[in-house]
């Protein structure tokens, strides 16, 4: 408190510096006359009193100096002028400015950019107004709850206004002759007036309206090419007519947060759809008093539409915050945050390598310079001031280094904003440069500074001067000692990252090459979304008959081998059930938990998995008929045991749930991801159940897949014109299961690339320097008839004593902090990834080899003439 | 000036201004006059370092600064103790006193 007040008196002095002076010369008169006036009270005469007061006072000048040098801020313009000199120097010698400031605008570069995306991906603020004052209400797990609930909670107000969304919707628009499918979110009643989003064009859904829609701004310009006059046009979705009310702003982030942003925003239709809540808290009530006004209004939910087997007033309903720590970890998975951390982690140590390298650089300049350090310390100089001004140097290095640094993440920031991610959700991150960033930045300039600066400051100040003074410049050796440790320390970590970026890599050649367990050469995936207006009736024979109608034509297509229709594609959704399970050949049930799936006729033939037992479903396998299952491998064994399943019946725990008949087992395959551990399984006969709205067939070709894509949207086309469709060949559909793998891949080995970039920049600089240094004693030797391959050896094993030390360092350094990366991997790769170590030293090996080629070449060329002659 | 006038401990000038001013608002000239009468004339504060050292207590939040009319009815820059100051005073004046009496045990003593 008291530094901050002296810093404003202090401000406030520098900004009336003029009238204190006059005030100061003011008071120094008055002092004067009144001693003066005492003089002459005693009997001096009034001249002769005037001058012995001013010499009693002394010099005013002197006075005037000393007093206001009370006031004045000497570190600044201390500061100031060591810029100005620093910017100076700079300017004398622009190569070694610039390699400082690309080192140091890579590394905080992709420092800012990191950091920019792990903010705003878990931490994005909503663009909602006050968002202090909203909070998400949690009825039990993610999910959202139903629309009456909602109702109920709005009608008691007890909050100053509610909102609810379900963002995972789909809908289909229908556009002239040709369907396409929208992410939709499903909104209640005035949501983007409770949440007080701000528009770009028009306004949001208003109360009592069931027929307009917002439009997110990615589809704006996408599909709509920001066309002007979007207001008011109509737009077919589901089959009904909803006209454009506004379109959102580019930097819109929802309030459900993590990226999630649905194309388009339509009311919600049904009070038995589902909606996330969020609600608005009145002036002064905080978290828990909400929280306890919740669950009394749960309760009186509970004793009016008991639901089954559940309290909605249980402990399980959670109040949260809808920003920052609270809702990440109500949200999201420890898996995805512990990835940003070590992403954040893996930068910062690029930034370390960066700014090591700056700090060899300025050690280099420093040992040139010993010779303008010493002498300016002999005629008086602080070693403090001298700390400083070289301090101020890797301050501006650092300050410039971090615009350029902002420069490569707003460039990045751009590209992140127009990416789509190939994954099945609405995804799309808003990645822009805010407070939080600023701040970050900041410390990095200030961490980088005294990274770079500190250590080689307090080295050009700590030599003896008399020393330095009578040697010279020439052999003042102890820094090039100093620069090769910090080499070896450079290398070391460089070890650890590329390491970790091999690791990825592999991580994700593993995974690609992983078998999932059924062929995706051969088979192409068509999703045909259809309108749910369009098929309401009870029976559904209106969908059973367009399915069976679609495989038929399927069949039909020439080169079809094979098509069948199914309930879930593999490695895109899944689904699993725990449950207790009894079987006909013990009577205690057993707890399992199983991937479950629907599938049709022929899907086992078209998909490519081997049954190994007994029989696939047929047409025959409908509703009303035997009920049957297949099951997989892994389940037959944990089961069954060594028995063959085929005949005995299985039946679950669930209400009206008939036992099942085994009637064949499946082989083993993958099911969500690529890399998960083997799972059991259970399939059941798609038409004994049915999908009415998504279906999802697949078709087995022979040939390249990609010939089929449009044959088989067409023929499907031609059956429900009201139908999105959306066809591709399986191989390109394993987006969500090679996601976690792709995106390692690429950051950590990106990351992995520029730190062997900045080491190899460093090793080539200390090498360089080294032999610069020798140019004497090389040329002494070569005098002396020391052949060519005895300059080699003397370059040679100054580099492998320094890549040997860091390679040895940094393994056994990459042994400890690596293990925690294990949680990454697809199983079967271990963080002692023998490849990984030996890419790494064979890339290192290498690297070194390259940077010590042109130092070694220098070496060969010194002239022992040239070289004696400095003497 | 008197030759002999002795030189003040490091410190001490703070100590004294505090002190002239714990009686009341005074300018700059009368606190040095005062000083110099209530040392019986032994203590002279150089004009050239009590202006730096009033300025440095305004700026450490000890004194106030407010300019008003001298008994000889011309404009003066008036000093007062703030809060703090007062603190500050009855700070320095037990680690004087401690400081004296240490001194004096070993002038008697030693």
């Amino acid at each position: 408190m008291a530094f901050l007040r002296e810093l404003y008196l202090r401000l406030r002095w520098l900004a009336g510096q003029s009238r204190f002076q006059s005030e100061l010369a003011d008071e120094m008169r008055f002092h004067i006359e009144s001693r003066a006036e005492e003089l002459e009270s005693s009997g001096v005469p009034r001249t002769e009193a005037l001058l012995r007061a001013r010499r009693e006072f002394g010099s005013r000048l002197k006075a005037a100096e000393d007093t206001s040098g009370a006031w004045q801020m000497q570190w600044l313009e201390d500061l100031a002028s060591d810029l100005r000199y620093a910017a100076r120097a700079f300017r004398r010698n622009p190569g070694f400015a610039l390699t400082a400031i690309s080192c140091l605008a890579l590394g905080i570069g992709a420092n800012t950019t990191i950091f920019n995306i792990t903010t705003s991906f878990l931490f994005s603020e909503p663009s909602c107004r006050d968002n202090a004052s909203l909070i998400a209400i949690w009825e039990g797990g993610n999910s959202g709850a139903s629309v009456a609930d909602f109702q109920f909670l709005r009608d008691a107000h007890v909050f100053a206004g509610m909102a609810g969304i379900n963002p995972e919707r789909e809908v289909n628009w229908r556009d002239g002759d040709r369907t396409s499918r929208f992410y939709a979110g499903t909104v209640t009643d005035d949501f983007f007036g409770t949440l007080g989003v701000p528009f770009l064009l028009g306004r949001g859904i208003a109360p009592g309206e069931t027929n307009t829609a917002v439009l997110s701004n990615q589809v704006w310009r996408g599909t709509f090419a920001e066309d002007p006059a979007i207001l008011g046009r109509k737009l077919i979705l589901e089959g009904r007519v909803y006209m454009v009310a506004g379109v959102l702003p580019a930097n819109h982030r929802s309030v459900v947060g993590f990226g999630i942003s649905p194309d388009i925003y339509i009311p919600v239709a049904h009070a038995d759809d589902n909606v996330q809540f969020y609600a608005r808290m009145p002036k002064g009530m905080t978290l828990p008093v909400a929280r306890a006004r919740l669950l009394s209004l749960f309760a009186q939910l509970d004793r009016i539409h008991p639901k089954d087997g559940w309290q909605r007033s249980g402990r399980q309903t959670r109040v949260t915050g809808v920003t920052g720590l609270d809702r990440l970890r109500q949200m999201m998975p420890g898996v995805v945050v512990a990835f940003f951390a070590m992403l954040l982690v893996v930068v910062g140590l690029v930034l370390l390598i960066a700014c090591t390298n700056v700090a060899s650089l300025l050690l280099a300049r420093a040992s040139s310079r010993s010779h303008e350090l010493a002498i300016r310390l002999s005629l008086g100089a602080g070693r403090r001031r001298i700390v400083r001004h070289l301090l101020a140097e890797s301050l501006l290095l650092s300050v410039l280094g971090s615009i350029a640094g902002l420069g490569i993440d707003i460039a990045c920031a751009k590209g992140i904003n127009n990416l789509a991610l190939p994954v099945p959700l609405p995804i799309h991150l808003v990645v822009s440069p805010d407070w939080r960033l600023l701040w970050y930045s900041l410390c990095i300039v200030f961490v980088s500074a005294l990274l770079c600066g500190l250590l080689p400051a307090l080295k050009a100040v700590g030599k003896d001067v008399s020393h330095t003074l009578k040697l010279g410049e020439r052999q003042t050796a102890r820094a090039g000692n100093l620069r090769s440790v910090l080499v070896a320390g450079q290398l070391a970590v460089s070890i650890v990252l590329l390491t970790t970026g091999f690791l990825f890599v592999h991580n994700l050649l593993r995974a690609t090459s992983m078998n999932p367990g059924f062929d995706v050469h051969h088979t192409i995936w068509a999703y045909m979304r259809l309108v749910p207006e369009e098929y309401n009736d009870a029976d559904q024979a209106k969908q059973m008959s367009l399915v069976h109608s679609a495989l038929e034509r399927l069949d039909s297509l020439p080169g079809v081998q094979a098509a069948a229709i199914t309930q879930r594609v593999p490695l895109n959704d899944n689904c699993v059930t725990g449950t207790q399970l009894r079987t006909d050949v013990s009577s205690t049930p057993i707890h399992l938990q199983y991937e479950c799936n629907n599938v049709g006729p022929d899907y086992f033939r078209t998909i490519g998995i081997p049954i190994l037992r007994g029989r696939e479903f047929t047409a025959a396998d409908r509703k009303g008929s035997q009920p049957v299952a297949i099951v997989n491998e892994s389940f037959a064994r944990t089961v069954f045991g060594k028995s063959d399943p085929v005949g005995h019946t299985i039946a679950t725990d669930f209400a009206n749930d008939k036992p099942k008949l085994i009637v064949g087992v499946a082989k083993d395959s993958r099911y969500f991801t690529l890399g998960e551990q083997q799972r059991l399984a259970l399939y059941e006969p798609y038409f004994a159940h049915g999908e009415p709205i998504n279906l999802h067939f697949l078709v087995r070709a022979a040939g390249s897949p990609a010939n089929y894509v449009k044959p088989i949207a067409d023929a499907l086309g031609r059956l429900d014109s009201t139908a999105a469709i959306e066809t591709k060949p399986m191989d390109q559909a394993l987006g969500l299961a090679l996601l976690p793998s792709q995106a390692g891949a690429v950051m950590l080995g990106a990351m992995g690339i520029l730190g062997l970039m900045l080491a190899a920049i460093g090793l080539y600089g200390v090498l360089l320097f080294s032999v610069s240094r020798r140019t004497r004693e090389i040329g002494l030797r070569v005098a002396l008839g020391a052949t060519p391959s005895d300059v080699l050896r003397i370059v040679g094993r100054q580099s492998l004593v320094l890549v040997g030390g860091g390679m040895l360092a940094g393994l056994a350094l990459a042994f400890f902090v690596m293990q925690p990366l294990a949680m990454f991997l697809v199983p079967g790769l271990s963080t002692l990834d023998p490849t990984a170590v030996f890419a790494v030293i064979g890339v290192l090996g290498a690297t070194a080899l390259l940077a010590s080629l042109a130092p070694a070449a220098r070496a060969l060329r010194v002239d022992p003439m040239t070289a004696l002659r400095y003497e | 000036m008197p030759e002999d006038s002795p030189q003040l401990l490091p410190g001490t000038l703070y100590l004294l201004i505090l002190r002239t001013l714990a009686a009341g608002p005074l300018h700059g000239y009368a606190i040095a006059r005062r000083i110099k009468e209530r040392s019986a004339e032994v203590l002279d504060v150089e004009e050239g370092s009590l202006y730096p050292a009033l300025n440095r207590m305004l700026l450490k939040g000890w004194l106030r600064a407010e300019w008003g009319t001298s008994e000889t009815n011309r404009k003066a820059r008036f000093y007062s103790l703030t809060k703090e100051g007062r603190q500050q005073l009855a700070a320095e004046i037990s680690e004087f006193d401690k400081l004296v009496n240490a001194i004096q045990l070993v002038m008697k003593t030693a």
